[in-house]
């Protein structure tokens, strides 16, 4: 094992060392640096030119240059030496500045967006590959398909023209209309009844309550102008607790296990008690505090498990930690819910919450709530943008995965000794239809960095993206060196994790060395 | 023993919710504090601006782009500033600059009591000296050949006026510094002081080791006009300061040092975000110029044409200038129902097509038949109408309509003769002949390709025979004199204020003239231009050289580049410039409805 890590680490500096001289030379070569001064009618062309010149050492041919800049990178293989010297770009920054602003600005812009787009695009994927050639499989594939082949330069302006500025002129008078209201509820209905399944009349039924449900919570939230001053309340968090709790009980425990689904529901119980007494505490929030009260609802929904015990107390534990966790999650959802006037009034915001451009808004001040309010304002369109792309992907391959699976002898097996569905799909299934879409995701995450240019430029995020784009319409290599060596680098050691990560899943591709 | 367990649970409970609570921040309530912003009348304005902010000394040559440029601007004051009219506009209130002499020309500036900058400092002539002796390369004595001596600060502009000047002569009282210069200099009015005197000194003497400013001006005192033929060791005190010049100031954060971002003008740099943006807030101690009406201007930064347009429409923008593109303006315009206003107008730079004075163009009647042939409103028609419906073909070589002497010039300089296509005109004076012309230009820029095509269809009518010369984005400038081309199509750059440009282009071999034109009564006259320092005299001469360029059937000038900004309806008091500054020149009178 230790030689194949060896030995692939080894070719990928190779590999490194030849793509980084191939790219600083196409750099080099893909315009001229002087063009803007070559029309020049200034006095001083000369100067300038001569200036330009030094900066980016033009009298030294490419080759050469690139073996000077291999130098300064090679220092940066020298831990704790602080030495890296990566160049500078035409500004006079350093190009290491330059790559710790512009990574953590791409990383905040797509790490979201690819959290929920697994989460989202696997959970689509199974529900499709279990559903096989129903409507609701049609309906996920088409959606998938057409907004796989958007491109995503126009999905974003359409996200800014829609989701931002025509939901802040709605947040402006938010006053849905009855017919509006109805409107949307019967596309909620037919939406519902498709995804049901089932018989015609549980469709219909399934279809009917969520019409109606829809169109009244509309209404209800027109009539109460909850869009101005939303919140959920213990009463909704209480129904949608023991919603969850039973979700979440089915899922890993089943609902015949009575004493998980009793700790969820106690569980869901305890996060109603602790909503009021957190109030005051939460006003005070910050992010570490919130880390803690997140593992402090997942020690408490193990602690509720382990006390309710029976024969298998795992199961219990789980189902509770699962319940509280997300129950802290709504509780810390109505919390936003209360700071939202008075971020939706403040003076820099102006009323319109939902920003087209940037990371936050310029000179914001306020309290942690407000302050992440702000953020999840700047990043929801990107991260919708970058979903609704690459959901496609996830969904297609862990359908296709998850249905070869489902046709195995081993599953028939599961079922033919008598375990219910839900062992059979959540235990048998699901797991090994996970291998293959591992390796997708390391794939993926060795991606990420460099590859949101497009939504980039379009949300006006100075990432990597802008630095490489940047870099090459000045025709300085060096920019480009820095983004490509940081992209480069993430990919390799992604797809050498791939690799690991299937030999560690799957025993049958291990490597014996 | 149930009971001891949940007891347990609790008191781990409560530990817990201590611990919680000690890790809370201090912030307080749940609202951020509005009542300090909205008590004020001022208001603020947020403007786009595409490039991020990145030095405060925008002089340097990595420093000198439009966004550092425009920070100084608002941030700074001096003796003069440049209208949308491009006019010299001075600043009394901030000092005097008085020509006292014209043989040799002499300019005294005499800064008034009570300019200061933020830290409570007079600006005073140590703040120009320090000026000059960037701007003049006066103690510079490299030699880039022989790689000797030293070269101090890195000043990106054009050197060669204030290097005539001599040491200026500093009042004792440190208010007035009167400068010689050798032989007259036409652009002296915008060689010094200004739009923005923008380097503390007393900062740099401090951080260079030395007591004050006092002692900086005695240090520049001492020593000699730097001599590249006997280069001297370098001033470790003097290169100290001009490396703090070129490069201290740059920044993307607000430094923690105050003193690196001095202010002495309207405004004052409050924070920077990192390629995000900058906020500039009023200086309260400022009273030496024109008073400003925001409380405060935040700078975003917005690459994307269509991204910066969706912001002004989502309020997130107050003013934008996006490049203007077709699609840019008709998306603005659309905008003008929910109360946004937008103008196009003129930029400096221009499209023009030139003629070698050498090959199938060195006979003068050949270049007319050319000329004549060259469908200039088409070309207008086709690039320019659809962004500007007023514009039209720029009529002379060294005025933009922005600038009075424009309509002067045009009246007189013969361009009317090319105002429409005369075929016929060009076949008589070709007299049968088909020349070939291969014309340069590049290829990348569609806008010059559509000059081009329209350009061969009416001149393959008058029998010129017409060979593609287009070349890449990367080789075009390469070939720009190199004699491989007939006739080339390209852009320039109208300096808009200031004369020195004008020799550069027109003058027999020099740099930038690259068809040859060489005509001995033009290159008389630019010798007295630039060393003409009245500005009707000087307006007078560019007149004259322009109906000579004309007359010698050099080549056409095409259009200009089309300009465009808009802002909502919250401001009041933009208005359009057609130079780099764009519209911030202006930006004391912007103001909130």
């Amino acid at each position: 094992m230790v030689t194949y890590i060896v030995r692939r680490l080894i070719t990928a500096a190779l590999i490194l060392l030849g793509a980084s001289f191939l790219v600083y030379l196409l750099t080099a070569a893909s315009g001229d640096p002087l063009e803007e001064y070559r029309a020049s009618s200034a006095p001083n062309k000369q100067q300038l030119i001569d200036a330009r010149t030094e900066l980016l050492q033009l009298d030294t041919p490419a080759p050469l240059r690139y073996f000077k800049w291999l130098g300064g990178a090679a220092q940066c293989l020298i831990p704790f030496a602080n030495s890296c010297d990566l160049g500078k770009n035409i500004a006079g920054q350093p190009i290491t500045d330059a790559l710790g602003h512009a990574l953590i600005q791409t990383l905040t812009l797509v790490t979201g967006a690819t959290i929920l787009a697994i989460l989202i695009g696997i959970t689509l994927g199974i529900v499709t590959a279990l559903r096989q050639y129903s409507t609701l499989d049609y309906g996920v594939t088409f959606m998938a398909f057409l907004f796989f082949s958007l491109p995503i330069f126009w999905v974003a302006v359409l996200l800014k023209e829609f989701g931002a500025i025509g939901f802040n002129d709605f947040l402006r008078n938010p006053d849905v209309p009855m017919a509006t209201a109805l409107g949307i509820g019967a596309v909620a209905g037919v939406i519902t009844a498709v995804a049901a399944g089932g018989a015609m009349k549980r469709r219909l039924l399934t279809g009917g309550v969520a019409f109606l449900f829809v169109s009244a919570v509309l209404i209800y939230f027109s009539a109460t102008e909850w869009f101005k001053n939303p919140g959920l309340g213990p009463v909704v968090i209480a129904i949608a607790g023991v919603g969850i709790a039973f979700a979440v009980t089915l899922l890993s425990a089943g609902l015949k296990n009575r004493k998980a689904l009793q700790s969820a529901l106690i569980a869901v119980g305890v996060g109603l008690v602790v909503y009021f007494l957190i109030q005051p505490l939460l006003d005070e929030a910050t992010f570490l505090m919130m880390v803690l009260l997140a593992v402090a609802a997942v020690l408490v929904g193990l602690a509720i498990g382990f006390l309710m015990g029976g024969y298998d107390r795992g199961q219990s534990m789980r189902a509770a930690a699962l319940t509280s966790f997300l129950v802290g999650f709504l509780i810390m959802l109505d919390r936003y819910m209360q700071a939202w006037p008075s971020y939706f009034n403040n003076s820099r915001v102006r009323g319109r919450p939902i920003a087209t451009i940037g990371a936050s808004t310029p000179n914001i001040e306020g309290d942690f709530w407000i302050l992440s309010l702000d953020s999840f304002t700047h990043l929801i369109l990107p991260t919708l943008a970058l979903i609704l792309i690459s959901l496609a992907g996830y969904t297609r391959f862990t359908r296709a995965s998850m249905l070869e699976i489902m046709n195995m002898d081993y599953i028939r097996t599961a079922r033919a000794k008598g375990l219910s569905e839900r062992t059979v799909v959540m235990r048998h299934a699901f797991r090994n239809a996970l291998i293959p879409i591992a390796t997708i995701v390391a794939f993926d995450i060795g991606g990420l960095i460099g590859g949101a240019v497009i939504t980039e430029s379009v949300f006006s995020v100075r990432g990597m993206g802008f630095l490489f784009l940047d870099g090459i319409q000045h025709i300085d290599p060096n920019p480009v060196m820095g983004v490509f060596i940081c992209v480069a680098i993430t990919a390799m050691v992604f797809n050498l994790i791939a690799d690991l990560a299937y030999s560690a899943l799957d025993p049958r591709v291990r490597v014996k060395a | 023993m149930r009971f001891g367990r949940i007891s347990k649970a609790v008191g781990v409970a409560a530990a817990a919710a201590l611990a919680l609570s000690a890790c809370a921040g201090n912030s307080g309530g749940t609202t951020p504090t509005t009542a300090a912003a909205a008590g004020k009348t001022g208001g603020s304005a947020t403007v786009v601006e595409v490039n991020a902010f990145n030095t405060f000394n925008p002089n340097t040559a990595d420093g000198n782009t439009d966004i550092n440029s425009k920070i100084s601007y608002a941030t700074h004051s001096g003796f003069f500033y440049i209208d949308n009219k491009l006019n010299v506009v001075r600043n009394e209130k901030f000092g005097k600059m008085e020509k006292s002499s014209d043989d040799p020309l002499t300019v005294k500036y005499t800064i008034n009591d009570g300019v200061k900058w933020s830290d409570g400092t007079p600006v005073t002539t140590a703040d120009l000296l320090l000026q000059w002796a960037a701007f003049s390369g006066y103690y510079n004595d490299a030699d880039t050949e022989a790689k000797t001596g030293t070269s101090y600060f890195s000043y990106a502009g054009d050197p060669t006026g204030l290097a005539l000047t001599d040491f200026p002569e500093l009042s004792d009282d440190g208010k007035s510094m009167t400068i010689k210069y050798s032989k007259p200099f036409a652009d002296w009015e915008i060689a010094l002081g200004g739009p923005g005197i923008d380097i503390p000194a007393h900062v740099l003497a401090k951080k260079a080791g030395l007591t004050d400013a006092k002692a900086f001006v005695d240090l520049l005192k001492g020593m000699p006009r730097g001599d590249k033929a006997a280069p001297k060791p370098a001033n470790a005190q003097l290169q100290a300061m001009s490396e703090l010049w070129n490069t201290g100031f740059d920044t993307k954060t607000l430094p923690a040092d105050p003193s690196l971002y001095l202010s002495n003008g309207p405004y004052i740099v409050k924070g920077v975000n990192q390629d995000q943006s900058l906020t500039m807030v009023k200086n309260k101690d400022y009273a030496w110029g024109p008073e400003a009406k925001l409380d405060e201007i935040t700078v975003r930064y917005i690459g994307d044409s269509a991204a910066q347009v969706q912001a002004l429409k989502n309020g997130e923008a107050d003013i934008i200038a996006p490049q203007a593109s077709a699609d840019t303006v008709e998306q603005l315009k659309t905008l003008e129902s929910q109360g946004v206003t937008v103008e196009v107008g003129n930029q400096l730079s221009y499209d023009h097509i030139d003629l070698n004075y050498s090959g199938p163009f060195a006979e003068k009647n050949v270049r007319e038949a050319f000329m004549k042939s060259v469908p200039r409103k088409d070309i207008v028609d086709k690039i320019v109408k659809k962004l500007d419906p007023k514009a039209a073909p720029l009529d002379s070589q060294l005025f933009v309509p922005d600038q009075a002497s424009y309509a002067d010039s045009v009246k007189n300089n013969g361009s009317s003769a090319y105002q429409d296509v005369d075929i016929e005109g060009a076949k008589k004076l070709l007299n049968g002949a088909t020349p070939e012309v291969r014309i340069m230009y590049n290829k990348d820029n569609p806008n010059r390709v559509d000059a081009y095509s329209l350009i061969r269809e009416s001149a393959t009518k008058a029998g010129f025979k017409i060979v593609d010369g287009g070349l890449g984005k990367s080789d075009w400038g390469k070939a720009l004199g190199d004699g491989s081309y007939d006739a080339t199509i390209f852009g320039w750059i109208n300096s808009g204020v200031g004369v020195s440009g004008v020799p550069q282009i027109f003058k027999s071999g020099n740099d930038s003239n690259f068809n040859m034109f060489s005509d001995p009564d033009a290159d008389k006259l630019m010798d007295e231009l630039i060393v003409t320092t009245d500005k009707t005299k000087q307006n007078e001469l560019i007149t004259q050289v322009d109906k000579k360029i004309w007359d010698s059937a050099y080549g056409l000038p095409l259009f200009q580049a089309v300009g465009v900004d808009a802002y909502s309806d919250r401001i009041t008091g933009v208005k359009y410039m057609p130079n780099q500054t764009g519209v911030w020149w202006n930006f004391w009178e912007w103001a909130q409805k």
